[in-house]
């Protein structure tokens, strides 16, 4: 039982400590000093706790008492080993166990368990034969000699030192056990029932630095069934500097931040999100109108994390973000002047739409997605088909195909066109495991890679997941191009109807088991006897399901991360149950949402710049200077070096189309090409080698700032020297309009930042240009410290 | 049609493209006495550790892409039409295409048996560059990241430099193999154009004429007056690394001694001509110039579009290009160093990807053979003279003392004062051997070789 109080200054205190407990009828169930209640007979119970002056009570019914639960081998055995951490990734529970005893993460396969136990062996990665004669763990004939026993007791040397007492509650359990024979007991404990998943209360916890807070752990079973397991789980902060929490599941605030408590028990994780504020804000600023969903759910975190938001973004600041994070450009400087003097109140919805109807979204969004879909050259150059994947990408932006229309013709495309032939880089990426993985870390947000030699190491996922998965790509194979042009390429196919291939049944094969394997789903389901005909649609099918758990998720949570330069859950392919989202229900919001709105990717885009929270300032107020995630203002994000060398080419008035590879005909693309409409690999630039290049060859990663090669660049690369003092560029005409020093200060700065200088700034610049050698080499080198200045670089 | 056998292997119409990654040092904005301090100390540390008494500085990777035939070179064998020659160590014979290497053997140690992981290029480039298998999911740092990370820069010279691009056409499917992954990016190698051109030049590191420290300094003042506000607001981890990298960048165009690394016109004509007047040749010359100028690692390669890949007419292209080219560079290169007194303290390290099969197929042509082949290591305290391991017969499979590129790894680390049995844990956590063997256990030093 759990005892909170509310407090005068807005914050809920976990208050059991302080607590005295009672029940109204004493025979049917006690209550002691901890607020822990047994029950004693069937019938219903009030349990009351006092505070003070204040008191509470609740209703407690209890049914069955009399009833001894049969023995489940992963519910009582598997509990102990889960608690005190036998079967943690970095002991027996990592890949190949320790010293000999391996167990599954976290009891997550009992009956894996149970085989190492009874008979010994040891897990190998690629088969299930043993190099030495197995050990078993228990000893039947004299059950308190088991290694199960000694180990954990410290009677014999253990590398993981003592975990329990001899004799202590466990200790006896165990041995208990052997002595009965070691039976591995009901799959489900016999009731007919498994648990389902766990529950923490509360899922999240805001406390001082001095808070305290006992979380409360129930397991579901599925039958409806409750079940306490506050004192049988095993508990881990992810961040101990900011809290930590004790082996009873108490959390300890130790300093300003947010982290999560994991929660593990047998087979199951869950998580608490636990901020520590500061002194909490005497007054707490009244929260600004919500625009939509998005920031009903943001400004309640701040609320109830103490972190004021910052106000609404200013005409410039939001022209500027919204353009480069809608259309990957500058406003130009007429638009700025434009858009500052606009008096409607309407002004930045319809700009809005603009931008979502431009063709400048089409081509930003053509990029992003093609560096999602690695819309790559081939290293084979058949570059029809590199052609065709591209045009597929720009035909699906364009009409702005639903998104789950999209992710079904890129997972199923058959035949040698479209995404198919091109989209798997055959090089890195030419077993079905392989595009298996890929799809789904990109349209499940999931990276399942570890389990194709073992099961995953922190996570739920299996190696006969991985490899049930990577079944439904078994038709899919690399084939020797045997044209005079393409000799000795290989190409990616998969086999249509009426090429044999798909009736010979090509399957994968389990590396361990050597069986060959059918194809599963990730939640377990197999495909039934019609659908065999066709295995990926079936897939595409199961995964882009509006009842899918992981699909739309995803995709927004991707999305909210272009917006936003962090997702809800970060990285923004990486879900998985140690990592969990920093706002759960507003995820949750915007995947239903995405989903009532047929995936329309527009609709999304427009709901989250609509939002008050995106378009939140920048500034700092005495709350959110070091937030990172809760989106109380608007934190600058470096702008991605593609879409930076466009912007260069914007500002400094020198558009200069890329230069196309050799192997795409080489010269220069037409006139007013820009760099986002470029496929990046092979597009040679000295500016994107050394400030990144989207490599659509290998996972994505983020680029490298503040390197010594982009410092040399700056200071003697092309891109900044030769750009500032072109004929015919901006500098160039400035100088040549007789405009004076004032004007074209302001107009370099609108052109590069998208504002109008300070006074301060006007005054000091119009010195530095006076100071010059030359007034020529003063506007060119302000040009450069404009193109180079960190506010330039950053979306803010 | 001479890769009929290959599926994998790229076409090849590409030319080059420039690619520099420099990343920002670690000792960022020290002068040059203070890397020498830390590099001695580092020495002192390397020296009480497991590595023990460390003698060699800097490591040379003399990279043969495509992967050679290992029973035409180092290990000759009756199922090679060429036959084997003496060399200058008694009992040790290598294939009478490398009669200059021959002369050298007393400062060469050969490994015959080698088993590498990865049958296609770029699976095998990978592996034997970083010693772990290829995964989508989970990347490994390189071995010559590994080194220069360990050892840490010398000076204001990037400590890893790659000469030229390898795989040029398909660098993308490669490059892993050469990076630094988790490491850090100051750990990627810098990549130098091709030094056999006349018009050699490093991009970026040679400021515009017009460009004089007056200009520069006027340019440095109008960008804190434009920052300012900015700065004042935002205070981003990045800043911080970006003011240093930017700091950097200006001593080292400024740096009389980095220029000097790159200038080639500093090498004799005769110096040019022993190395080979090819791209091969020349790069292997500039690796010296640039371990000499105090580079801690260099990959110096220069083969084009995958050359070793002999899959038809391979005696040929052994014959008339492949094996005078390797012969000629690696042999002059070895005595360069020696007579520079750099062999004791220059690890040089020769092989590709995998060997090629001890049978010549319908092509004339060797394909992909993993399963055992040869290597060649030399100086930085390595004992030359002497055959470590042995294949079969016919060179197709480990005869005696199984061995792989992880253990080779662990005997450099040995010789240039690394601890070997160093683990790096990786972004989830997982321990990661810097010597990593075939059943990705830890890679033992060979003891003969130290």
């Amino acid at each position: 039982m759990v005892v909170l109080g509310q407090f005068a200054d807005g914050l809920e205190r976990d208050v059991t400590g302080r607590s005295a407990f009672g029940v109204s009828d004493s025979g049917l169930a006690a209550v002691d000093a901890e607020g822990l209640l047994r029950a004693l007979a069937d019938g219903e119970v009030e349990m009351s706790a006092v505070v003070g002056e204040q008191s509470a009570k609740t209703t407690v019914r209890v049914e069955g008492a009399s009833e001894r639960r049969p023995f489940s081998f992963q519910r009582d055995i598997g509990r102990i080993l889960t608690r005190h951490g036998c079967n943690t990734s970095d002991c027996h529970g990592g890949v190949r166990g320790q010293g000999g005893f391996k167990l599954s993460l976290q009891t997550l396969i009992p009956r894996d368990d149970y085989k190492w136990i009874i008979e010994g062996g040891t897990f190998k990665v690629l088969t299930d034969e043993q190099d030495e004669p197995p050990q078993p763990r228990i000893n039947r004939e004299d059950p308190a000699q088991s290694p199960l026993l000694l180990k954990p007791t410290g009677k014999v040397a253990h590398g993981g030192g003592k975990r329990f007492e001899v004799g202590s509650g466990d200790y006896e359990t165990i041995l208990n056990w052997i002595k009965d024979g070691a039976p591995f007991g009901e799959e489900d404990g016999g009731s007919g029932a498994l648990i389902t998943r766990i529950e923490v209360f509360p899922e999240e916890v805001v406390l001082d630095r001095q808070g305290r807070w006992q979380l409360l752990v129930t397991a579901v079973f599925s039958d409806g069934r409750r079940e306490d397991l506050t004192g049988e789980v095993r508990y881990a902060s992810n961040n101990t500097v900011v809290a930590d929490v004790t082996a009873g599941g108490v959390v300890e605030a130790l300093r300003t931040g947010e982290t999560s408590v994991m929660v593990r028990a047998a087979g199951h994780v869950a998580s608490a999100r636990i901020g520590v504020i500061a002194e909490p804000l005497a007054e707490y600023p009244p929260a600004p109108p919500p625009r939509n969903f998005i920031d009903e759910h943001t400004f309640a975190k701040m609320r109830k994390f103490n972190l004021a938001p910052a106000g609404l973004s200013s005409d410039e600041e939001f022209l500027r973000r919204v353009c480069l994070d809608v259309c990957g450009m500058l406003p130009p400087p007429g638009r700025v002047r434009e858009f500052l003097a606009d008096p409607d109140p309407d002004k930045r919805d319809k700009l809005i739409e603009d931008l979502l109807s431009s063709p400048q979204y089409n081509d930003f969004w053509i990029y992003r997605f093609g560096d999602l879909f690695r819309v790559a050259y081939t290293p084979q150059r058949q570059m029809d088909t590199t052609w065709s994947y591209f045009e597929w990408m720009r035909n699906a932006i364009i009409q702005n195909h639903p998104y789950d229309r999209i992710a079904r013709e890129r997972i199923a495309w058959e035949g040698t066109r479209g995404p198919l032939a091109h989209a798997y880089k055959i090089q890195l990426m030419r077993t079905p495991e392989a595009i298996a993985a890929e799809q789904t870390r990109v349209f499940h947000g999931i990276r399942i890679d570890c389990a194709k030699c073992h099961n995953h190491p922190f996570e739920a996922w299996t190696q006969d997941q991985y490899w049930g998965l990577a079944a439904f790509y078994s038709q899919l194979t690399v084939m020797s191009i045997t044209t005079a042009r393409f000799a000795g390429d290989g190409m990616l196919l998969d086999f249509p109807e009426g090429m044999g291939e798909r009736s010979n049944g090509r399957t994968v094969t389990h590396p361990r088991t050597k069986e060959s394997v059918r194809p599963a789903f990730l939640d377990g389901g197999l495909l039934t006897g019609a659908e065999r005909e066709n295995p990926r649609m079936r897939l595409a099918e199961w995964m882009t399901a509006p009842s899918n758990p992981y699909f739309a998720k995803a995709a927004v949570n991707r999305m909210w991360g272009w917006f936003f330069g962090r997702g809800i859950v970060d990285p923004v392919d990486d879900f998985r149950s140690s990592n969990p989202p920093t706002h759960p229900e507003l995820l949750d919001a915007l995947a239903r949402d995405f989903v009532e709105h047929g995936y329309d990717i527009k609709h999304l885009i427009r709901t989250i710049v609509q939002s008050r929270t995106y378009q939140m300032s920048s500034s700092i107020n005495a709350t959110n200077r070091d937030d990172r995630i809760n989106f109380s203002r608007a934190v600058p994000r470096r702008i991605e070096s593609p879409v930076l060398l466009d912007a260069i080419s914007d500002a400094t008035g020198t558009p200069q189309p890329p230069v196309y590879h050799k192997v795409i005909g080489g010269g220069p693309a037409p006139v007013g090409t820009r760099v986002v409409q470029m496929i990046p690999d092979l597009l040679p630039s000295q500016f994107l080698d050394v400030f990144g290049r989207n490599n659509r060859h290998a996972l994505p990663i983020p680029h490298e700032i503040g390197t010594v090669a982009q410092g040399l660049h700056m200071l003697a690369g092309d891109t900044f020297n030769e750009r500032i003092s072109r004929e015919g560029g901006r500098s160039a005409r400035l100088l040549e309009s007789g405009a004076d020093d004032q004007a074209v200060i302001e107009d370099l700065y609108l052109a590069t930042l998208s504002r109008f200088p300070s006074d301060k700034e006007r005054s000091v610049v119009g010195e530095l240009i006076a100071s010059g050698p030359s007034r020529e080499e003063s506007v060119q080198s302000l040009t450069w410290a404009l193109i180079c200045s960190r506010e330039f670089g950053y979306n803010h | 049609m001479r890769r009929s056998a290959c599926s994998t292997c790229g076409g090849g119409n590409l030319g080059r493209r420039d690619f520099l990654r420099v990343g920002s040092l670690s000792l960022l904005g020290l002068g040059l006495n203070h890397y020498l301090q830390a590099s001695e100390a580092l020495a002192a540390a390397g020296a009480t550790g497991s590595g023990g008494q460390r003698k060699a500085e800097a490591c040379i990777l003399l990279w043969l892409e495509g992967g050679p035939s290992h029973v035409d070179t180092w290990d000759p064998k009756p199922n090679s039409n060429f036959k084997p020659i003496a060399t200058n160590v008694d009992g040790i014979q290598v294939s009478e295409l490398l009669p200059l290497t021959a002369r050298h053997m007393d400062k060469i140690a050969l490994v015959r048996s080698i088993q590498s992981k990865g049958v296609n290029h770029p699976q095998a480039s990978y592996y034997t560059l970083t010693g772990h298998e290829h995964e989508n999911a989970v990347k490994f740092p390189s071995f010559a990241s590994i080194v220069t990370k360990e050892l840490g820069p010398r000076n204001d010279l990037h400590p890893y430099m790659l000469v030229p691009m390898p795989w040029e056409d398909d660098f993308f499917d490669y490059q892993d193999g050469f990076m630094s992954a988790f490491i850090g990016s100051q750990y990627d190698p810098m990549v130098l154009p091709d030094p056999s051109k006349e018009e050699f030049n490093v991009p970026d590191l040679r400021l515009p004429k017009s460009i004089t420290k007056e200009v520069i300094d006027h340019r440095r003042s109008f960008l804190q007056a434009v920052d300012e506000a900015f700065r004042a607001k935002e205070q981003l981890a990045d800043f911080d690394k970006m003011d240093a990298a930017s700091q950097r960048a200006l001593s080292m165009l400024m740096s009389p001694a980095v220029k000097k690394a790159f200038d080639m016109s500093e090498e004799s004509e005769q110096t040019k001509d022993a190395y080979g007047r090819t791209r091969v040749g020349q790069s292997a010359l500039i690796a010296r110039r640039l371990v000499e100028h105090g580079c801690r690692f260099v990959t110096a390669s220069g083969w084009v579009d995958a050359q070793w890949d002999t899959h038809g007419d391979n005696d040929k292209r052994l014959r008339d290009n492949l094996a005078p080219q390797m012969d000629r560079s690696l042999a002059a290169l070895l005595e360069d160093l020696d007579q520079r007194g750099l062999l004791e303290t220059t690890v040089v390290l020769v092989m590709g990807e995998f060997g090629r099969t001890p049978d010549i197929n319908p092509g004339g042509g060797r394909d992909h053979w993993p399963n055992c082949w040869s290597l060649a290591v030399a100086g930085g305290g390595i004992r030359g003279g002497q055959v470590i391991g042995a294949s079969d017969e016919k060179g197709g499979e480990v005869a005696d003392r199984l061995l792989s590129v992880g253990d080779v790894y662990a005997t450099v680390y040995q010789a240039l004062g690394i601890d070997h049995t160093k683990t790096y844990t990786n972004p989830i956590g997982r321990p990661v051997y810097i010597a990593n063997n075939l059943e990705d256990k830890q890679g033992q030093p060979i003891p003969e070789l130290l």
